[in-house]
């Protein structure tokens, strides 16, 4: 698809909304109600659009019947209006500094002398299934598709680091991208990580997913991976890291991407924590993804019901299935185990026998028996969500 | 067989080896596409159109659940704090008021 179509169509789909709208005789909560409206970036296929500068995409979620999200259709999240738009890869170095025996500048052939290593972890933005919140909070509107199952290769952030070597009285090591602010006010986005999180084996600085280079949008030409933690750590078009020796409390970290300071990481709806820490890990969260939402099928018929679930970087237990709203519940079939970063799919064969609404549930427990609460939780940044999801079919 | 895929081989390194070694080729770059939000008409589109493109596209605005006066009002007032954007406090007022109206829960 060409710019200008795509200009034309988004613009052709707004002015359509807001004349139904207006016929109505009211402007819409959602200008995009009849849809969600799409959009094609460089090295991506169409996905939902949730803005467009910086650019913010969501994927649609029967894209989630794969195991792995291929490149051209996992999500897109940046904060800074300036993206990268341009590398050029004689010019761009990896720069180590702070507090460090050496600093280090490596090209991406230096990065590559690293030993290599490559696992498949599922990325999910902080704000994931925000729109979901009740009640609504504000911040980007997600769906459910602010996530996807990536196998990222790249090298050991320790073994960087080791190579740097990390002075006594460090305390975190923060990470700056190739991003910047589109007013001098507005706080660079820097994200850090305690040394002793930063130097765990799995930390990886990932030059490839799924093969290939990083698109642009996803943080080409290096980013940072930090498995089982959120998105928000994961630092795309990483350029510098620098070892602190306080307590690293900038804008992103301190008051963003903060989490109340309890077990469930929420409060009351419409209450302020008192005391808050840094999003962290993410929550055990299980979805049914065949059939889709609101689908039709035959009585009488086999349905594979199928999908994910995964947790922050531990191993799924079991998945359990209800098809009638949570009275009765199965337990489903595991898929293939890629490993304790990756989501799994699960699998329930049913067959109606009754026409009607059904309900379909899926509840997972990951290895040290985190699961699934039937009540949403509430924070005031919109974190964390993973109540059990349900869907509704019709069996005709 | 063997020896004719063994030259497409080499063939295909050699080409490879070279165009990497071209100029130019060291470079990444991608165009992103204009994507046009229209805001809903109403007093003080215009002063909100310019000042919050500053720093982001509307759809930032339009993609947000319906907020009561104090919310949006809180909002603006991040932009201005937090973020420095260079709203003076007669066109936060104007801004406040257009997004409570033309956004807004009715609160």
């Amino acid at each position: 698809m060409t710019i200008r179509d795509l200009t034309r169509r988004d613009f052709l789909k707004t002015t359509g909304a807001i004349t139904a709208a207006a016929a109505l005789g009211g402007l819409p909560t959602d200008l995009f109600a009849s849809g969600p409206r799409m959009a094609t970036f460089p090295e991506k296929r169409e996905l939902i659009l949730m803005t467009s500068r910086p650019p913010q995409l969501e994927t649609p979620m029967h894209i989630f019947k794969e195991l792995i999200t291929p490149n051209d259709a996992l999500f897109v999240r940046w904060h800074l209006a300036n993206i990268p738009t341009y590398v050029d890869m004689k010019e761009w170095r990896l720069k180590i500094g702070g507090n460090v025996e050496k600093e280090l500048q490596l090209s991406m052939d230096d990065l590559k002398g690293y030993e290599k290593i490559s696992y498949t972890a599922v990325i999910q933005c902080a704000g994931n299934s925000r729109s979901f919140f009740e009640p609504r909070v504000a911040g980007g509107q997600w769906g459910h598709g602010a996530m996807g199952n990536v196998t990222w290769t790249g090298v050991r952030l320790k073994d960087i680091m080791q190579k740097a070597g990390i002075k006594a009285g460090s305390v975190d090591l923060a990470f700056n991208g190739l991003d910047s602010a589109p007013l001098p006010k507005v706080p660079d986005f820097v994200k850090s990580l305690p040394v002793d999180k930063a130097l765990e084996d799995d930390i990886m600085v990932a030059f490839e997913m799924n093969g290939k280079p990083l698109t642009m949008l996803n943080g080409f030409p290096a980013r940072l991976i930090v498995p089982g933690w959120y998105a928000t750590y994961w630092v795309k078009s990483l350029s510098d890291i620098t070892v602190t020796t306080k307590v690293f409390e900038e804008f992103w970290m301190k008051p963003a991407y903060r989490i109340p300071d309890n077990d469930c990481g929420c409060v009351p709806p419409g209450a302020t924590p008192k005391k808050t820490v840094p999003i962290n890990k993410m929550t055990t969260r299980s979805f049914v993804i065949n059939p889709s939402d609101g689908t039709t099928l035959s009585k009488g018929k086999l349905i594979e019901l199928m999908g994910i679930a995964f947790s922050g970087g531990h191993s799924i237990r079991d998945v359990i299935v209800s098809v009638d709203g949570g009275k009765t519940w199965g337990e489903a079939k595991l898929g293939q185990d890629k490993g304790k970063y990756s989501w799994i799919q699960w699998f329930y064969p049913w067959k109606p026998e009754m026409t009607g609404s059904y309900t379909i549930m899926c509840r997972a427990t990951n290895a040290i028996g985190d699961s699934q609460a039937i009540e949403k939780l509430w924070n005031p940044a919109g974190y964390l969500l993973n109540s059990v999801e349900k869907i509704t079919i019709t069996i005709s | 067989m063997k020896q004719i895929l063994m030259i497409a081989a080499i063939i295909i390194v050699m080409t490879a080896g070279l165009a990497s070694s071209g100029p130019g080729d060291s470079i990444k770059s991608i165009d992103l596409p204009d994507v046009k939000t229209v805001l809903a008409d109403g007093p003080g589109k215009d002063t909100s159109e310019k000042f919050c493109n500053l720093c982001h596209s509307l759809d930032y605005i339009t993609m947000q659940p319906r907020f009561s006066r104090v919310q949006w009002t809180g909002t603006v007032n991040k932009m201005i704090k937090t973020f420095g954007a260079p709203i003076s406090d007669e066109d936060a007022k104007v801004i406040i008021n257009y997004l409570a109206t033309a956004y807004g829960n009715g609160k």
